[in-house]
């Protein structure tokens, strides 16, 4: 025996070997989803080595590791989150179940937000709306506002512009650009006419209508906010004109070479003469109506992540029109309003690094607005009666306002997309009235200094629950009073997808202003909102469902003397169902609204149902592209129950009562636009996009009232109709655009 | 039940390649997905397996485009490995490699925008006839380039370049580089299942 250990070794070295092969732990195990189905093929791997299998089409798969001790074991598929799972190898077999989460099933995807809320934005996917969707819903005049009345939680109220949620009025809707209030969407006010946008809804890439419920970074709005963000810089530069026969408007905008920035002016010019001559309106106009709109923008680019935007916008409108006198058949009262409103916009937002981020804004805005009254005798002349309530039917008023804000939000993203964000705003406001009557003037100043501070945490509970809690504190020196408001949402996301938010939120609001001209002791006027809703997005398919309990506090009342003696409540139900996957190539979506509300306000007796609700109503949008003859359809209709009315009159001695009232017929009105789309120059190397677009509202022609003006004495009334039947476009619009997009898509091969 | 081992790796890759022929299901891709994923993290120097991946997924955001919510994390990962492909080529002169790699990279730009035509369409529908585009320069006797160029013809509305004249030359030609081109092994040759398709519809 020359080496009798050398066998002895070989044997050892197969008694390790074998101890080693013995030493193998079986790990089997199943991989699931959420859902509890199996993923095949999923990949099991040891990390840090490449040991690994995959899953078979049962899901089970079968790893055996020898060694002993600690390992991380890496588990992945396409469409999940990958997760690693510690396991001990200590020779007995292990099994594991193993669930992966959906990648879209991460926090980030629970918007707690989305109660009582709807979002348009750049970034929607499937069923979920674009800014373009939104926009584009027929029979909207460039009124976002409009757009979204065919969402759940508005009313179609066809007398007056403006958004009506919820059973609160159109004042209690706000509307915010980049952060900043924007205190005037629209053309002031006209009696029974309501006025377009200021701004042109393409302005803006984000759209964020809550019906109820919304953040504590806003507020001083009772039932709703409409939250706007601009686009950023545009992808290429372009000009723009359109020529319709009642508006003209040209625009560009001139993107930087670098890509950095860009800048842009607009301007529009639109007078309805010609127009109301084709077709004949109920009001007799004297002038216009006309409009001017210009805007002036900058963008800047001031780092990869920072941005800062100015907006300015200046708009002009005249109107003067004449309606027969409610009080007397020989008289004719004639209006004439013009209105100035500048609106500016400086925004900024940069990441500081950290995961901090601010936002900043300020905005600017000043408002004139001319008003004359006028009674004519039916040869034009101006008649001065100094019988009541002759009496009060000539008179001047001017209004002048100046409001500024400034506000600041800071940000800071944590761990599972939880966030805190908290920041302050300060509002300032004058505004003077100045009226003068036959009998005398009156002039009433005012001002006031808002101040509010706001903070607001999302918060991770599970994988599957997310809550946001906020709170935001206000105090004005107008009314020297402060307000505290906190607001809560809760989102719990199921398994399958579908998602069950809850929300409860205090919102004040500060009076109007005529109110608080003649007496600015009132205090904040408020609601409470209780809100609860389910919803599902699944395969280009939508669907909501929202219940909600609100009250009124210390609204305005005038009788018998201006104070907070109001209250009320609102509540409902609404669906909203959108499907842009069952017919092909059509887009539609169906929205109901019931609203059971009453309250006291202003002159109301005691609690009623405000004449600008409805019980029920029912929206349907549809629009199509046929693309083989570029042509893009649009289908806006909806059918309301009729809307209250009522006769209130006051009596010198004693109490408003309802002298008269009634319900108005049901709304039935659909809405449909046409765009053409073509190219005059195709050949052109800058080919210029064109479009005739036409279009008709309430094409069917039904009579639509409503309500009622009554006479002083209750004797008169007079139906509130649209001043046409039925209100028509047709006009082309251009886009030469120098397109830029694919030296920057070869940039960035 | 797959094993990782070191040996076969190319009687690996052709199995699975011969299923990726196979497959119709996103469950079928899905899984094909994660196999050439496993293949590629082994092999280390190849970029089929990495391509082929990138196919896959890419491929499963395509199927999915009535479904625009579930398609993101697929480009993703589609994205991500043909950008490992991409890296392993030698792009002086693996012209024809390269050309089928923009190919996929068309497919994960146009599956971005199924998510949501409305919101994605202007910014990644460009960058996907661009790179359609670029795969025929690259090689013009791509049949998949082809087939992409067709696709593309046939689904953009004639306003913006759409043009179902084209689009049909373009898939019949597509069709007869596939029918001539040689056994191509592991190498990219799908496409005939959706020119077929295709064709079918614009009958």
């Amino acid at each position: 025996m020359m080496f009798p250990g050398r066998n002895f070794i070989t044997t050892l070295f197969f008694i390790f070997d074998f101890i080693a092969a013995a030493a193998q732990t079986r790990v089997t195990g199943t991989v699931k989803n959420s859902n509890k189905e199996v993923l095949p093929g999923a990949t099991v791997r040891v990390k840090g080595s490449d040991k690994g299998v995959y899953g078979d089409s049962t899901g089970s798969f079968l790893l055996s590791l020898s060694g002993k001790g600690k390992r991380i074991l890496q588990i992945s598929s396409a469409g999940y989150q990958s997760s690693e799972l510690k396991v001990e190898l200590n020779d007995f077999d292990i099994h594991l179940d193993i669930t992966l989460k959906d990648s879209a099933e991460t926090l980030g995807d629970i918007v707690v937000i989305s109660v009582g809320s709807f979002e348009a934005s750049d970034k929607a996917k499937g069923a979920a709306l674009t800014p373009i969707d939104a926009v584009t819903v027929a029979g909207n005049g460039g009124d976002i506002a409009n757009a979204l009345r065919f969402l759940p939680g508005a009313q179609q109220i066809g007398e007056q512009d403006g958004l009506f949620v919820r059973g609160g009025s159109s004042q209690e809707t706000k509307q915010f650009v980049d952060g900043a209030l924007l205190p005037s969407p629209n053309f002031a006010s006209v009696p029974a006419l309501p006025q377009p946008a200021r701004l042109n809804p393409f302005l803006f890439k984000g759209i964020l209508f809550s019906s109820g419920g919304y953040s504590a970074l806003y507020g001083e709005a009772l039932s709703s906010a409409l939250i706007l963000e601009s686009v950023d810089l545009p992808d290429k530069s372009s000009a723009a004109l359109h020529v319709f026969p009642s508006n003209v408007g040209v625009g560009f905008q001139e993107l930087a070479k670098d890509n950095k920035s860009s800048y842009g002016i607009n301007a529009s010019y639109g007078n309805e003469q010609l127009y109301n001559k084709i077709v004949p309106q109920i009001p007799d106009y004297f002038k216009g109506p006309e409009y001017f709109s210009g805007d002036g923008n900058f963008r800047i680019r001031t780092s990869e992540t920072g941005m800062l935007k100015f907006y300015c916008n200046y708009s002009y409108s005249n109107v003067g029109m004449k309606n027969p006198n409610i009080d007397s058949s020989s008289l004719i009262s004639s209006f004439e309003q013009k209105n100035t409103n500048l609106y500016s916009n400086l925004s900024y937002r940069e990441s500081l690094g950290n995961n901090w981020k601010i936002d900043a804004a300020i905005a600017y805005n000043y408002y004139r607005d001319e008003m004359a009254n006028q009674l004519l005798n039916e040869e034009n002349q101006q008649r001065f009666l100094t019988v009541y309530p002759y009496s009060q039917q000539n008179f001047d008023s001017t209004t002048n306002s100046n409001f500024a804000q400034a506000r600041v939000v800071l940000r800071k993203q944590l761990v599972h997309n939880q966030a805190i964000r908290f920041g302050a705003e300060y509002f300032y406001s004058n505004e003077q009235l100045s009226s003068s009557y036959t009998s005398g003037d009156t002039i009433s100043k005012l001002h006031d200094n808002l101040v509010a501070v706001f903070a607001e945490g999302d918060i991770y509970i599970t994988k599957n629950m997310a809550a946001k809690l906020g709170a935001r504190a206000e105090h004005s020196t107008l009314l020297n009073q402060s307000n505290l408001a906190p607001r809560i949402s809760l989102a719990y996301r199921f398994p399958g997808g579908g998602q069950i938010n809850m929300a409860y939120g205090i919102f004040y609001q500060i009076p109007e202003i005529t109110y608080l001209a003649l007496n600015n002791d009132l205090n904040f006027t408020s609601a409470t909102h209780y809100i609860i809703n389910y919803q599902k997005k699944e395969g280009n398919r939508f669907f909501r469902m929202e219940a909600y309990y609100k009250t009124y506090n210390r609204l305005v009342t005038t009788y018998p003397a201006y104070s907070n003696g109001g209250n009320g409540y609102a509540r409902g139900v609404e669906l909203f169902w959108r499907d842009k996957r069952t017919f092909k190539g059509v887009d539609y979506w169906i929205t109901y609204t019931y609203l059971d509300t009453k309250r006291k306000w202003l002159d109301y007796p005691y609690s009623i149902q405000p004449s600008f609700s409805t019980p029920h109503t029912l929206s349907v949008v549809v629009k199509k592209y046929f693309q083989d003859i570029n042509l893009s359809a649009n289908m806006a209709y909806t059918l309301a129950t009729g809307r209250p009315y009522y006769d209130i009159q006051t009596p010198v001695y004693g109490s408003p009562f309802i002298s008269d009232q009634g319900t108005t017929n049901i709304y039935n009105v659909m809405n449909v636009s046409f765009a053409y789309l073509f190219s005059i120059f195709p050949k052109w190397k800058n080919k210029e996009f064109s479009g005739i677009g036409l279009g008709c509202n309430n094409i069917f022609g039904t009579k639509e009232v409503f309500g009622y003006y009554y006479s002083y004495n209750g004797m008169n009334k007079m139906s509130v109709t649209p001043p046409a039947t039925r209100s028509f476009y047709i006009g082309l619009f251009m886009s030469f655009g120098i397109d830029r997009r694919n030296d920057f898509i070869n940039e960035n091969l | 039940m797959l094993c990782f081992s070191l040996q076969a790796q190319d009687q690996e890759m052709q199995a699975t390649v011969t299923k990726l022929d196979q497959a119709n299901t996103v469950k079928e891709y899905q899984q094909l997905a994660g196999d050439f994923e496993a293949i590629a993290q082994k092999q280390k120097t190849g970029w089929l397996p990495y391509y082929y991946s990138a196919f896959c997924n890419a491929k499963i955001g395509w199927i999915y485009q009535n479904d625009g919510e579930k398609i993101e994390p697929f480009a993703d990962k589609a994205e991500k490995d043909i950008r490992k492909a991409e890296s392993m080529l030698d792009t002086a002169i693996q012209k024809k490699e390269l050309s089928e790699v923009y190919c996929v990279l068309s497919m994960v730009n146009r599956s971005r925008v199924f998510v949501n035509p409305m919101s994605y369409g202007s910014q990644y529908g460009p960058v996907a006839t661009r790179y359609t585009q670029l795969a025929l320069k690259t090689n013009p006797d791509n049949p998949r380039a082809n087939y992409l160029e067709g696709w593309t013809k046939y689904s953009t509305p004639k306003l913006w370049g759409g043009d179902k004249k084209k689009a049909k030359e373009l898939l019949e030609l597509a069709k007869q580089q596939l029918e001539s081109a040689l056994p191509a092994g592991i190498n990219p040759h799908w496409g005939k299942k959706e020119v077929d398709e295709l064709l079918n519809e614009l009958k």
